[in-house]
């Protein structure tokens, strides 16, 4: 049973448009036709299926996306708040390939702030608080809006395969069959060319509030328990992940006096590079909270421990977002701090961050109370934990497709991820390869040394994870180069060009942002004055012994740490002032030359990585055949499939000659391919 | 305001009583390939330069150099302006670029790329076989901006990398590669046993540590409140390693002794044969022996090759008051020489043993003191030798670690004595006590050390600018310690962030 979402109450038998929404048929004529057959089916409405759903279908495919749920679509299940930092980074990523989130985020924000100012711009974290509501509002209407895009409201029971050709079998030995559409929970089946699962949470999803477990993906949603099997039937390697959310509060019932307040950034800094600012003046923004637990709080974990089942197990919670009964179980401070965060602007509920807890309902009543200002403090929605499974991420390849079942892609939590930034990251990339394969078009994958997209992906496909993985600026190698300053100049050509995944519009308005940028650049570097002109024309003091030295306004900004100086000495361009646009360029211009310095050395680093890049490792390689590898080196590589060699020095264990005996096996399979073609 | 000072007390104690919960998990990850393998791959191109021919003692050595900087390196070391056409041998003389010291006479081999063994620029010295002339070119080549020491592999995987070798050369390579990682890495292993080692640990903890810091600073500082104070102290831990490498660096001037010879001084009080040693261990009558005390009054300095390592030996006159003009000079020539010493030896006789119960090393201090040496004794390798053991027979004893018995008369435990005085000066060389040649992980232990120490001062002067670059440096610095001791990698620094603070909200 299928319903438009967007006229309830017309349910449809078939899956087709539904007959009074224009826009459902945007894309008339053949695709009418043929409507249960699709180039790609994303499964999920969450933040890895609707980036994927999208991706895919801007790469140019006829695109269905199923969830069990159409009104869950664009759901933020736990905290109300996109970015953050190494997170931020992967949003302007996502949006320079015209991915979705971002630009959703900069209409349904409540408060606009960007972390880390202190510490360079490299490591600027933009983040805001997101109201819930406009944020699936305005998600919804980009999907039910997206051509190509069909939204189909059903569980998803079971994958179709089937067996594979005799090529395949010899290009990937660990095939087993292909992945060619799903069955519906009423029977139906779609087909498709690629299939995405973004099923997040809800692989035998369990939620544990106390002693209390119940089957679900989230609070309210049931999880998908026959998929979960058919995965397992298939043979994939699935571990164990728990993570948990923290109780609401009713707004009514917390004293703020007392509490430090935070606001807004002035002007709020927008994600998507398309935009010049964000939907709402900072004046009219909410603002956040922080305060402080009291003492009794440890008293009150420890009693309820032996009724706190995910505590006791042990489960493999992340050490970065861990509840806070493992703090007081780790580190016994006094007091801990709380975020108190709007959970939108119509909601009369708070967001309790810093305060995951899975203890019983009974013990979060009395736990809540012991927080500054929150002595009345009424509980709207408990705390608690999930436990889900996930696969091993060292089964898929770098473009997201099982190795197991190709034309099948898994993206988002249910690869051993946590956040939303990461699922959307994850989504864009599968949705994009998907679409590609489907088309037979060449991969598109995100090298390390190009974005923390490469990054996140690199991590999971050849080291795996045994916690929730979770980006973090230091987790890249070449922090200096991949910006959130710069993420358009990285990859939005790229995207156009390699992925298909950006409009011509984009392109276009790109292309004209860098080459201000890169005008302005040259045009900085070439006005060469004495560093008392400079100093002078930025307003500083003249220096005591006046210096001859002439360096270029572009050197002089790189250790220029006032940012009004830096705009005075920028209003002396008047070339470079562009109306409406002056701060944000004005900005990467002094990002620019900030790092100007370092990025020669980074760059050296950078081609030497790609050197090994370009040395792939064909996908059917027969690691057991290498017999002048230890037999440990074997099975490590065989577990970890690295693409190339540069992956392969990555892996734990393998040694510099283990590296020459397998570039040594590479070529002589290479020769041998190319003298069988002669 | 009040909640302001609460936030402040408790990001304070939250320093406090998170920096006590232990430090890093350093074995905890690190198998032991892995500084190998990061080394092998992930380094910057660059020049690279190594000592390419066998080991052990030869006739001539070959010294390859490879990269876009090689004719820089040719020019720097051949003080030739103008080099000869490519393909073309010519012979130079070799020059430090830093002390002007002359190295050596060598055969230059010249290849322009691509047509050369890696693709890239590349030139070969053939120089003299002797270990120390290979260590003292391969220090001047370190000394040239923009060369660094060939890790194992480099030219090879070069080579490979610019489509310059056949398959079975690739094979072959590949387990020489294998011989020489494994090998250096028992050596590295063998080297690191010891106070070396506890030291470049010592840093290298401390440097994890304030990364750490730093990495949790930026990632987490701003929302989980964890204060200046962190910063504050990575700084000031960071100034403190960095002084202590530089300190360190600063201490063995054993590239200088590479080429200038290592200066040994032979003292003692007159008349215990200090000139009949130095004739033994010259094997010529460099110095005049008499039996009368007293007979050498100036300084004797004879120079050497001790296991192709260049000496300067220095036979003093015995050191007692004199009313002689002369004998007093001579003597307070010795003091001198005992001062610019890095190696004494100092001789005593055995007779002087007899009528004392009390232990060697306590008569040694009281002559040493009552000579007033013991300030100059400080800090130096010593080697005591007790003589003319003929003569007294029962005070001989078991040898020490630098204590040695022998006569000079007929040669009893020489051989030991001249074992392992040949030993102290392959050390102070900076030659490793394995194998006969002088070590290239020696060579790039200091070459590690010193950018090391250079990245640290870039993170100190960056802290203040941009904190993101400061890291970069640390991190740059971290690895070239990383190089020495093993390998680091991030997942290590989110360790040590996990174990020291409270993150999580």
């Amino acid at each position: 049973m299928i319903i438009c979402t967007l006229h309830k109450g017309h349910l449809i038998k078939t899956i087709t448009h539904c007959a009074k929404c224009a826009l459902h048929q945007s894309s008339k004529g053949r695709d009418q036709g043929d409507n249960k057959k699709f180039d790609v089916i994303v499964v999920g409405g969450g933040h890895a299926g609707c980036e994927a759903a999208a991706a895919s279908a801007r790469v140019g495919c006829k695109t269905a996306l199923i969830t069990h749920k159409t009104s869950t679509i664009g759901e933020m299940s736990c905290n109300p708040s996109f970015g953050g930092i190494g997170k931020g980074h992967l949003m302007r990523e996502i949006d320079a390939l015209d991915g979705i989130c971002a630009r959703i985020c900069d209409i349904s924000g409540t408060h606009y702030k960007v972390l880390n100012q202190s510490s360079g711009p490299a490591v600027w974290g933009l983040r805001a608080q997101i109201d819930r509501n406009l944020y699936k509002k305005h998600m919804q209407d980009e999907m039910f809006h997206t051509p190509k895009l069909h939204i189909v409201e059903c569980s998803v029971e079971d994958l179709l395969t089937e067996d594979l050709n005799a090529q395949l079998t010899e290009t990937n030995p660990d095939a087993k069959c292909r992945c060619t559409g799903v069955l519906l929970e009423d029977g139906s089946t779609i087909k498709a060319k690629s299939v995405i699962l973004t099923t997040g949470t809800f692989l035998h999803g369990q939620i544990c509030i106390g002693l209390n477990t119940s089957s679900a993906g989230r609070m309210g949603d049931k999880p998908s328990i026959g998929l979960a099997k058919t995965i397992k039937d298939l043979g994939f390697t699935i571990g164990r992940m728990k993570t948990g959310t923290p109780p609401r509060i009713y707004k009514r019932s917390v004293r703020f006096k007392g509490m430090t307040e935070h606001f807004a950034d002035n002007p709020s800094h927008p994600f998507s590079f398309e935009n010049n600012k964000v939907w709402i003046a900072p004046k009219d923004q909410l603002t956040c909270h922080t305060t402080l637990t009291k003492p009794g709080l440890k008293k009150v974990v420890l009693d309820s421990l032996h009724l706190n089942k995910l505590v006791v197990e042990e489960a493999n919670g992340p050490r970065y977002c861990p509840s806070i009964e493992s703090k007081i179980l780790r580190f016994n401070q006094d007091a801990y701090h709380c975020w108190l965060e709007p959970e939108g602007f119509d909601s009369d509920q708070l967001y309790l961050q810093g305060f995951n807890c899975t203890m019983p309902l009974e013990y979060q009543e009395q736990a809540v109370k012991l927080i500054d200002g929150l002595e009345n403090a009424e509980i709207a929605q408990p705390g608690y934990g999930v436990e889900y499974d996930y696969m091993d991420p060292r089964q898929i390849n770098q473009t997201l497709e099982t190795y197991k079942v190709p034309g099948l892609y898994f993206a988002g939590q249910i690869n051993g991820t946590t956040g939303y930034e990461e699922a959307a990251a994850q989504g864009l990339i599968a949705g994009v390869n998907a679409a590609r394969r489907a088309k037979s078009l060449n991969n598109f994958v995100v090298r390390r040394s190009e974005g923390y997209i490469g990054v996140l992906i690199d991590d999971l496909t050849t080291l795996g994870t045994n916690e929730p993985y979770r980006m973090f600026t230091s987790r890249s190698e070449f922090r200096m180069t991949l910006r959130p300053d710069n993420a358009d100049q990285r990859l939005t050509l790229r995207g156009y060009n390699d992925a298909g995944c950006v409009s011509n519009g984009r392109m276009i308005n790109t292309e004209k942002r860098l080459k201000v940028l890169e005008k302005s650049i040259l045009e900085l570097k070439a006005a060469t004055k004495s560093v008392s002109y400079w100093r002078k024309l930025s307003g500083m003091e003249a220096l005591k012994a006046p210096s001859s030295t002439t360096v270029s306004a572009f050197h002089f900004l790189a250790r220029l740490r006032d940012k009004e100086a830096a705009k005075r000495i920028l209003r002396g361009f008047p070339q470079l002032t562009i109306a409406d646009c002056d701060h944000w360029l004005f900005q990467r211009i002094q990002v620019e030359s900030l790092y100007a310095v370092m990025l020669n050395t980074q760059r050296s680093q950078i081609e030497a990585l790609q050197k090994e890049e370009n040395l792939l490792i064909p996908d059917n390689i027969d690691y057991s055949g290498l017999e002048s590898l230890k037999l440990e080196v074997r099975e490590k590589l065989a577990k970890a499939r690295p693409l190339n060699i540069a992956a392969a020095t990555r892996v734990q264990g393998v040694t510099p000659s283990a590296l020459v005996h397998l570039i040594y096996h590479i070529k002589t399979l290479q020769n041998k391919r190319n003298s069988t073609l002669l | 305001m009040n909640c302001c000072v609460r936030l402040l007390s408790n990001a304070l104690t939250l320093q406090k009583s998170c920096s006590c919960t232990g430090i890093i998990g350093l074995k905890k990850r690190a198998p032991p390939y892995r500084g190998i393998i990061r080394n092998y791959t992930a380094t910057q191109l660059g020049t690279i330069f190594a000592h390419s021919s066998g080991f052990g003692k030869c006739g001539v050595a070959v010294i390859r150099v490879s990269g876009e900087k090689t004719k820089q390196a040719m020019s720097a070391i051949t003080k030739k302006k103008k080099l000869p056409n490519a393909k073309r041998v010519f012979v130079s003389r070799l020059w430090h670029p830093k002390s002007n010291s002359m190295l050596d006479r060598a055969v230059v081999f010249w290849f322009a790329a691509p047509s050369s063994f890696t693709g890239e620029d590349m030139c070969e010295f053939q120089v003299h076989g002797g270990p120390a002339v290979i260590a003292s070119v391969l220090d001047a080549l370190s000394s040239i901006e923009g060369l660094r020491p060939a890790e194992a592999g480099d030219f090879t995987k070069r080579a490979f990398l610019n489509d310059k070798l056949d398959l079975t050369e690739v094979e072959g390579l590949g387990d020489l590669i294998h011989a020489e990682t494994e090998g250096q890495r028992r050596q590295a292993v063998h080297q690191m046993e010891g106070s070396l080692s506890s030291l470049y640990q010592t840093w290298t903890k401390q440097i994890l540590k304030s990364m750490a810091h730093c990495e949790a600073f930026i990632d987490f500082g701003e929302d989980q409140h964890l204060g200046d104070q962190v910063l504050t102290n990575v700084v000031t831990e960071v100034k403190d390693v960095q002084l202590k490498i530089e300190t360190h660096l600063q201490d063995s001037h054993r590239g200088e002794r590479l080429r200038n010879g290592v200066r040994v001084c032979i003292a003692g009080l007159p008349n215990v044969g200090k000139s009949t040693l130095l004739n033994l261990i010259t094997q010529r009558q460099a110095a005049i022996v008499s039996p009368i005390a007293g007979t050498t009054r100036d300084v004797i300095e004879t120079a050497l090759d001790i296991d192709g390592f260049p000496v300067l030996m220095s036979d003093t006159a015995g050191l007692r008051q004199s009313e002689d003009i002369i004998e007093k000079e001579g003597v307070s020539r010795a003091f001198k020489k005992i001062k610019e010493a890095d190696l004494i030896v100092f001789l005593l006789c055995a007779d002087s043993l007899k009528s004392s119960s009390k232990d060697v090393g306590q008569l040694i201090e009281k002559q040493a003191k009552e000579l007033g040496l013991l300030k100059d004794f400080y800090g130096k390798q010593l080697l005591y030798v007790v003589n003319k053991i003929d003569l007294n027979m029962d005070t001989a004893q078991e040898n020490s670690d630098n204590t040695f018995y022998v006569s000079c008369k007929n040669m009893d435990g020489m051989s030991s004595f001249l074992k392992h005085f040949s030993t102290c000066i392959k050390d102070l060389c900076g030659a490793t006590s394995i194998g006969s040649i002088p070590s290239i992980t020696q060579q790039r232990h200091r070459k590690h050390l010193a950018d090391c120490a250079q990245f640290l001062q870039q993170a100190i002067d960056n802290f203040d600018l941009d904190i993101v670059i400061a890291a970069e440096y640390m991190r740059m610095a971290l690895h070239e310690l990383g190089k020495i001791s093993g390998k680091v990698d991030a997942e290590q620094i989110l360790d040590v962030i996990f174990q020291d603070f409270c993150i999580g909200k």
